[in-house]
């Protein structure tokens, strides 16, 4: 934890500093009104102060009292494969249509998560996607033609 | 008016989303690891094509209902179903252990019902006069309000006011992207098209709250789901009445209060609850050995918090919990804007409202009682399926407000980034609430000081602005009152 603190708070300080840069360069305020660039401002200045809050607590607070996170179990690295997938599939959802995309996606898933057949795994995630597909498309009106495919 | 409200209300359409509500709510609130702000945020996707009446009274079902199911899974797996339902397991799974699960899930849904109809009557008994009150607010009373809401998010949220801080800031810092209100001036856009509108905010709450979450259930997806004993019996005893009586009302007063503070949700609704309950009872050694009182004072207390939270939402516009904030979200879809104003302009749906909260606390009594063996069954629904599956609704439900893939990408960003600071230790509420008060806060802000033409005078000229002040102070003091204090008492004894 004492690690991803003190990173924590490079990361926000850095995001804070660019929003400082960024407001530095909108319209100036007038006739005492601020500008667009002033609430940025104060809300950059008080992330800088609560990354630094944060650093100044975690070095107090000494290793002693430290967890650890845990990031490249197996269990983690799960996710990260699920994120990548996710990601995968929002990249293709557009170009090749939402059912084939959905089914796919939901198979592998559905297919490695629980470890059932083929057959029931390909079932139930087209049955999903129609249900889905129709719900939105049909009922909520919502445009779900998209795609080269479907 | 009256006639209005019940025409309005007393339709097969609202029944029907209103019982769909509260049972999808049941449902969700029942599988471990699933929240109720998650089940919010899936559903709120259904709405953005309905009157604004169904649509909200829809969500209102999901939230009771979710509320009430997390303790099903922590009476009968010792898992509570939300985090709502963590103070029920300390009794809850004593009863299923000497196989009395039936009656204690009765006590459950009795209590839970007395606790939402204390807090409905609460919201029917205050919204009107705290909304009258707020009409007397201007820029600056807002602005100081935004920034209590905002300083009171950020101290009780989470284990640390910095992270508190950071996350709010990063949620008002989402908020400045897109076209000034007031000068038409484009902020941090970088020139994309997609961001001149500004962020929408449901997608980066699905992201938050849904996505996020369900990452998470990823991490132990090859854990075998636990299975749960058969539930019978459901009718609370004569005894239990009693205790139920006695305590579920009161727990839902204190729910209620937690509720209308901005920041405090039903978990913390339902722990202070069961411990004042502790702290009052003649016998506070059985706390914890499978005691009627055990279960009545958390479920009373956070059914409580449901409707208290809606109280700042309707009359301030500003979110009492999580699920307030996504029902700010399912308002403004609709067009409309939570304050004082929507009670004057649009008191039918107000009332509307308050009417169809009661009717769904209702429905989940007769849901509870009569059909729990039902919802003990979703508690067999294998997480390995029901998770991919929470993707897709994310992804659709972010796509379908406004039909942008660059919404998708929003929300996936979110998760991601939730899912992470969520490891890090962060509560991500703060952001959400950030992102809705942010704007409240700027707006008011630099129309305060057009009004005063620059002069910061403004922001001490009124009673209410120095109640707010003062209050803020306080709330920011608090934590380190309070850790002084306990050390303080460590070291005398």
């Amino acid at each position: 934890m004492r690690k991803a603190n003190f990173i924590v708070s490079g990361v926000f300080t850095a995001f804070a500093l660019l929003i400082i840069a960024l407001s530095l360069t909108f319209p100036p305020s007038n006739h005492g009104v601020p500008g667009p660039g002033i609430f940025p401002f104060i809300i950059a200045a008080l992330i800088i102060i609560s990354a630094v809050a944060l650093l100044i607590t975690t070095l107090i607070a000494g290793p002693k009292l430290d967890s650890k996170i845990d990031l490249r179990s197996k269990n983690i690295i799960n996710v990260y494969i699920t994120m990548a997938g996710l990601v995968v599939y929002t990249v293709l959802l557009p170009m090749v249509g939402f059912i084939t995309t959905t089914t796919v996606m939901l198979y592998l898933y559905i297919r490695w998560f629980s470890k059932r057949s083929w057959w029931k795994c390909a079932v139930i995630s087209l049955l999903f996607t129609l249900a889905i597909y129709f719900l939105f498309g049909l009922v909520l009106n919502v445009p779900m033609r998209f795609g080269l495919v479907l | 008016m009256l006639l209005e409200v019940l025409t309005n209300v007393f339709t097969v359409q609202i029944f029907f989303f209103i019982i769909l509500g509260v049972f999808t709510g049941i449902c969700i609130g029942a599988l471990p690891g699933l929240t109720a702000t998650m089940g919010v945020a899936l559903v709120l996707p259904l709405t953005f094509g309905m009157e604004a009446t169904p649509g909200i009274l829809l969500l209102i079902g999901v939230y009771v209902g979710a509320i009430y199911g997390g303790s099903i899974s922590a009476i009968l797996l010792r898992t509570p179903g939300t985090p709502a339902a963590a103070a029920t397991v300390l009794d809850g799974y004593e009863f299923s252990k000497r196989g009395e699960s039936g009656r204690a899930l009765g006590i459950s849904t009795v209590s839970s019902f007395l606790g939402g109809l204390v807090s409905v009557t609460a919201l029917w008994l205050i919204s009107p006069q705290l909304a009258k009150l707020a009409l007397r607010f201007s820029a600056p009373e807002f602005f100081l309000l935004a920034v209590f809401g905002l300083s009171i998010i950020a101290s009780i949220s989470g284990n640390s006011l910095a992270k508190g801080v950071l996350c709010g800031a990063l949620g008002i810092s989402i908020s400045f992207i897109g076209i000034d209100s007031i000068t038409g001036y484009a902020r941090f856009t970088f020139h994309n098209i997609n961001l001149l509108s500004g962020m929408s905010f449901i997608p980066v709450m699905i992201g938050l709250f849904a996505m996020s979450q369900a990452f998470s259930t990823i991490e132990n997806i090859f854990t075998p789901d636990e299975v749960s004993q058969k539930v019978s019996k459901v009718w609370p005893t004569k005894a239990d009445w009693k205790i139920i009586l006695k305590t579920a009302p009161l727990s839902g007063v204190i729910g209620t209060i937690i509720g209308i503070v901005p920041g405090a949700g039903a978990e913390i609704g339902a722990f202070v609850s069961y411990s004042q309950a502790k702290r009052i009872s003649r016998h506070p050694e059985l706390f914890g050995t499978g005691i009627t009182e055990g279960i009545a004072a958390p479920e009373g207390g956070n059914n409580g918090v449901t409707g208290g939270a809606l109280i700042p939402m309707l009359t301030m516009g500003v979110p009492g919990d999580a699920v307030a904030a996504i029902l700010i979200g399912a308002l403004t879809v609709q067009g409309l804007q939570p304050g004082p104003l929507l009670f004057t302009e649009h008191t039918t749906l107000v009332y509307s409202i308050f009417l169809g909260m009661f009717i769904a606390n209702l429905t989940m009594l007769v849901l509870g009682l009569s059909s729990l063996k039902l919802f003990v069954k979703v508690l067999s629904v294998p997480k390995s399926i029901l998770t991919p599956m929470i993707f897709i609704l994310c992804v659709v439900g972010s796509y379908a407000i406004n039909t942008s893939f660059f919404d998708v990408g929003v929300m996936l960003f979110f998760g991601i980034l939730g899912y992470f600071l969520q490891k890090a230790d962060f509560s991500v509420s703060p952001a959400v609430l950030g992102l809705i008060l942010g704007p409240m806060a700027e707006a008011n802000f630099r129309r305060a000081l057009l009004m005063s033409e620059g002069s910061y005078s403004i922001f001490f000229n009124s009673p209410i602005a120095w109640v707010f002040l003062i209050l803020t102070i306080f709330t920011l003091a608090m934590p380190y009152v309070t850790a002084f204090l306990k050390k303080r008492r460590m070291q005398n004894a």
